[in-house]
């Protein structure tokens, strides 16, 4: 295990709604969400001496937050990122404390990523009538490849012609993450769909249909970080980080589709760290999260992580295995595929309320974690959620990972 | 055939890392970035570094325009402007014939097809054409299938 694995925890989360459209600024949700993980916490703004957040040019700062907000900070840093930098900024919080630069850590995501500035370029109201392609979209805008799901795709089809998979197991994984959000209050998608539906979606941009595509929303969502001996005298029972590895790269710096194998992502180069730091084995993980953009960025880190084999990824998720009630509960809020999409954060948060015992379900004792384990009823509470592995993905080339525990495990 | 590209909705501006790429499209040749020290090469050239060495003594090395397709993706919901009226329309990975380095490094590019989806095939050669657009100092490189090969793979769900 390493010198930092279970001495700091996360001991509040909260989220704004999942918008379409917000009719706000990203700092009036950027404030609702901090508020919400900061009450969660049972702490007060004044409390807070970290701010940290991540975006791509599409949001407010920690600054204009701590002023709205009364907070003094010792320390405040926003970051350009995008997918997996929820789980960087963990890591970068954790040194920030064991350093001694603060004392408790906010870290927060806040996008109209509906309404606002849609990803690949796409205004609210349909295409962009004249685009201006200087940088590196001279590259890639020429030639009309920009979305992420026309990026990802072009390694979903190499990996389908690699493995022999089909499509069919990308319908598991938006199956099985649609029903962990009808069980989701949260969730905008909350009807079920099974593997035909997905397989009847239209196409986005083969080999993705619209079930591979993560729903676009406006909201913000916040975690609370503080050390384990502030976090026993705080409201709910720690969650305790245990390990991780942070925007780890892939084994060759080339242009991500000149690697050797563009769909052999960054997970592959970081899992034995988080694992190792930890001190756990696969088999110990009860439950996970996975960074789903698309149902395929799913699929292959199952694999990059160690979970599966090279390439088994396809046969790994048949038959529901990522549903609740099944060997391996993955994305239990729904997702980014169906809870809405908050670039990486809901996936912790989710993590957390599970490993507390106390899912925001149907059930009217949920808070008190006490829960029915009836499907039916609408409960989402897994019986034995213990510890999780949180993994995400930016590019192919990046990705990171967070394992945690409940005080139980 | 996919239908044209309206490059008059689309700004392309070269800078300093890319304004030779471009003056070499207007003569139709395709260059790749090039390590004067190691011979690495690479693309895109806004990377302005040997990422096996990392020296800066940077040239071009003039490529056939020939290649073979890598992967795919056939795009269906245009989300530019300028491909509003191309859809549906294949952009391809292309591995150049002869940027294969002895360690096994290659060099792989990008661009619109010529043909469509169902033409298309993983392991298919194909060469680069030039289409002149409404800026008389930019001319795009696309990928038009030149050919049949023994092993290829088509996407058919």
């Amino acid at each position: 295990m390493g010198s930092l694995t279970d001495k700091y925890c996360i001991v509040g989360v909260g989220e704004t709604p999942h918008m379409r459209p917000s009719n706000r600024t990203t700092l009036s949700m950027a404030c609702e969400s901090i508020n919400k993980a900061i009450a969660d916490a049972g702490l007060k703004p004044q409390d807070i001496d970290g701010l940290t957040s991540y975006q791509a040019g599409d949001s407010t700062t920690s600054p204009h937050v701590a002023t709205a907000l009364g907070m003094r900070l010792n320390y405040a840093v926003d970051i350009l990122g995008g997918g997996s930098s929820t789980e960087a900024l963990v890591a970068h919080a954790i040194g920030l404390l064991e350093a001694g630069y603060c004392k408790t850590i906010v870290c927060f995501r806040s996008m109209n990523g509906r309404s606002g500035r849609r990803m690949g370029g796409q205004a609210p109201g349909g295409p962009v009538s004249a685009a201006t392609a200087d940088g590196d979209n001279q590259f890639n805008m020429s030639w009309g490849w920009t979305t992420p799901a026309q990026r990802f795709g072009m390694s979903a089809m190499r990996y389908l012609h690699d493995t022999g998979c089909t499509t069919r197991a990308f319908a598991e994984i938006a199956v099985a993450h649609r029903y962990h959000a009808t069980l989701n209050p949260k969730a905008i998608q909350r009807s079920p769909i099974t593997i035909e539906d997905h397989q009847r979606s239209r196409w986005v941009s083969k080999p993705f249909r619209l079930l591979d595509c993560c729903q676009e929303t406006d909201v913000s969502a916040a975690i609370v970080i503080t050390s384990r001996e502030r976090a026993y005298d705080l409201k709910h029972p720690p969650v305790f980080i245990m390990g991780g590895y942070a925007r780890t790269l892939t084994e060759s710096p080339n242009w991500n589709y000149s690697r050797s194998e563009i769909h052999y992502v960054a997970g592959n180069y970081g899992w034995k760290r988080a694992f190792g730091m930890a001190g756990i084995a696969h088999s110990d993980v009860d439950f996970i999260s996975c960074y789903d953009a698309f149902t395929f960025t799913t699929l292959i880190q199952l694999e990059a992580n160690g979970f599966c084999g090279k390439g088994e990824a396809g046969d790994f998720v048949k038959g529901g295995r990522l549903k609740i009630d099944h060997e391996l509960p993955s994305n239990l809020s729904g997702g980014h595929l169906s809870e809405g999409y908050t670039h990486g954060v809901q996936m912790v948060i989710e993590n957390v309320r599970q490993l507390r015992h106390r899912a925001d379900d149907a059930c009217p004792g949920w808070a008190q974690g006490k829960h029915t384990y009836d499907r039916a009823a609408g409960c989402r509470q897994l019986r034995n959620a213990r510890i999780c592995c949180g993994m995400a993905w930016g590019w192919e080339n990046m990705a990171s990972c967070l394992i945690l525990r409940g005080m139980a495990a | 055939m996919p239908g044209s590209i309206d490059y008059s909705r689309l700004r392309i501006l070269p800078d300093f890392d890319t304004a030779e790429w471009w003056a070499a499209t207007k003569q139709h040749k395709y260059f790749v970035r090039q390590c004067n020290k190691c011979g690495h090469k690479w693309f895109p050239p806004t990377i302005p570094a040997c990422a096996k060495c990392a020296s800066m003594d940077i040239g071009w090395f003039e490529t056939t325009g020939k290649g073979v397709i890598y992967s795919y993706v056939v795009v269906t919901q245009p989300i530019l402007g300028a491909f509003t009226n191309t859809a549906p329309y294949v952009v391809a990975i292309i591995e150049l014939n002869d940027c294969r380095e002895e360690d096994g490094t290659v060099t792989r590019v990008a661009g619109v097809l010529m043909n469509d989806e169902a033409e298309t095939a993983i392991g298919l050669p194909c060469e680069a054409v030039y289409e002149e657009t409404n800026d008389p100092k930019i001319v795009v490189p696309r990928w038009k299938i030149s050919g049949t090969a023994a092993n290829t793979w088509h996407f058919n769900e």
